[in-house]
């Protein structure tokens, strides 16, 4: 089973550039370019005991976009899950050719909804291999109209920082997702 | 990736299938001085939708398969065929479908026998078998010209291929023979030059005219 290690928060647009000064020196490597079009698919109405949900990711920074599919289950619950300040939850993504889109339509998938990620983001080792990242999130105005998207709060950006992490060592991914976290608290 | 056939087996007007068919097979091939390289297997299951109405259940695809081949273990084929649509994927992607629980596995064969070398062919003959059963189904042969990964150039020489394997088998007295059914890759946005997908694709149809002719055999 797959996992990960999941931190979340946002920044003001005018304090982006000195924490790309702070996760440059954090990580020490050279950042890349984040342009992501994620559409989320839920079931339709009659497909499926339960409602399901999945991602349809789309690499816009490369020459030719590539996709990946993305489940993601519900964070851990429990006493376990309490004493740690990581949201840790089952990930499961497979790198996909680009027909997947045709593919959840015609399989009963309905679009919920669709964002643009457009930022930078750091990949780098420190006991678990982290990534972290810092976009706007843009809205499309159209379906599928990525040329056209804005920003659904112009003045804010997510940082997201996450790690991969199976059953067997996701506590000690948590800790060093956690621990790298507290230098960018303030 | 090198040209690939699937040979049908196209029996005669009433005939049955025999697992028999399969051994005269490979007797053929090394009666060709085909050099036997090892076994090889490919699988290919059949999804069906979880409906809470099944009244409905016209507005999801009637078939739709994934499939996985030995020379691609890291990963997996999906075929629509109403909507001519093929997907390659990771192989991760068969627990993203578990878990989603929106389509379940209903059913599923393997494909699975000995590979040959032949000159610049490289055969494989193999039977098809439900996973949850021992009867032989059907038999499937691979070919692949080795040297050329574009279909358009290697027509002629597998056309020529097909005629002397369909002489040397006609020689055994059996109740049928292999044919190529040419497919429009074209329509699931294929190339010319030949890739896993074409195969996976290969293998839709194949199980489509296979379960059309076990059906017609019952009625």
């Amino acid at each position: 089973m797959s996992m990960e290690c999941v931190v979340q928060g946002i920044i003001e647009t005018q304090h982006v550039e000195a924490l790309e000064i702070l996760l440059q020196g954090l990580c020490g490597v050279q950042r890349e370019r984040l342009r992501v079009h994620e559409l989320c698919f839920k079931s339709g109405p009659n497909l499926g005991v339960v409602s399901s949900e999945v991602r349809l990711l789309c690499d816009l920074d490369q020459p030719e976009p590539t996709w990946t599919v993305k489940h993601v289950g519900g964070p851990m619950r429990g006493a376990g899950a309490d004493q740690i300040s990581v949201m840790v939850r089952t990930m499961i993504e497979s790198k996909v050719s680009k027909n997947a889109l045709r593919m959840f339509y015609a399989l009963g998938y309905k679009l919920d909804h669709e964002l643009l990620k457009v930022g930078f983001a750091f990949h780098f080792q420190r006991t678990a291999h982290i990534s972290v990242s810092v976009s706007s999130v843009n809205k499309m105005p159209k379906v599928h109209a990525v040329d056209e998207a804005v920003p659904v709060t112009p003045g804010m950006q997510i940082v997201d920082v996450t790690a991969p992490a199976t059953p067997e060592n996701y506590s000690e991914v948590a800790a060093a997702v956690s621990s790298f976290c507290e230098f960018l608290a303030p | 990736m090198p040209v690939k056939w699937l040979l049908h087996w196209q029996p005669n007007q009433g005939s049955t299938f025999s697992s028999q068919i399969l051994n005269e097979v490979t007797q053929s091939i090394e009666s060709l001085n085909g050099v036997k390289e090892g076994t090889w297997k490919a699988t290919l299951n059949y999804y069906k939708p979880m409906l809470q109405d099944q009244a409905n259940q016209a507005e999801f695809p009637r078939e739709f398969v994934g499939i996985s081949l030995l020379e691609e273990p890291d990963k997996y084929y999906f075929v629509i065929r109403s909507q001519r649509i093929v997907v390659e994927a990771d192989s991760s992607i068969q627990m993203i479908m578990e878990s989603l629980q929106s389509y379940k596995c209903k059913l599923s064969f393997y494909f699975e026998g000995l590979e040959y070398q032949l000159g610049d062919f490289r055969l494989r003959v193999g039977k098809v078998v439900p996973t949850h059963a021992e009867t032989i189904r059907g038999v499937v042969m691979e070919v692949e010209y080795l040297p050329i990964s574009s279909m358009g150039m290697a027509k002629k020489l597998m056309e020529e291929f097909l005629e002397i394997w369909q002489e040397a088998m006609s020689k055994r007295s059996l109740p049928g023979k292999f044919v190529n059914k040419e497919l429009n890759f074209e329509k699931f946005g294929l190339g010319d030059n030949y890739t896993p997908q074409h195969t996976a694709v290969g293998y839709a149809f194949f199980m489509a005219n296979l379960m059309a002719a076990i059906q017609a055999g019952r009625g």
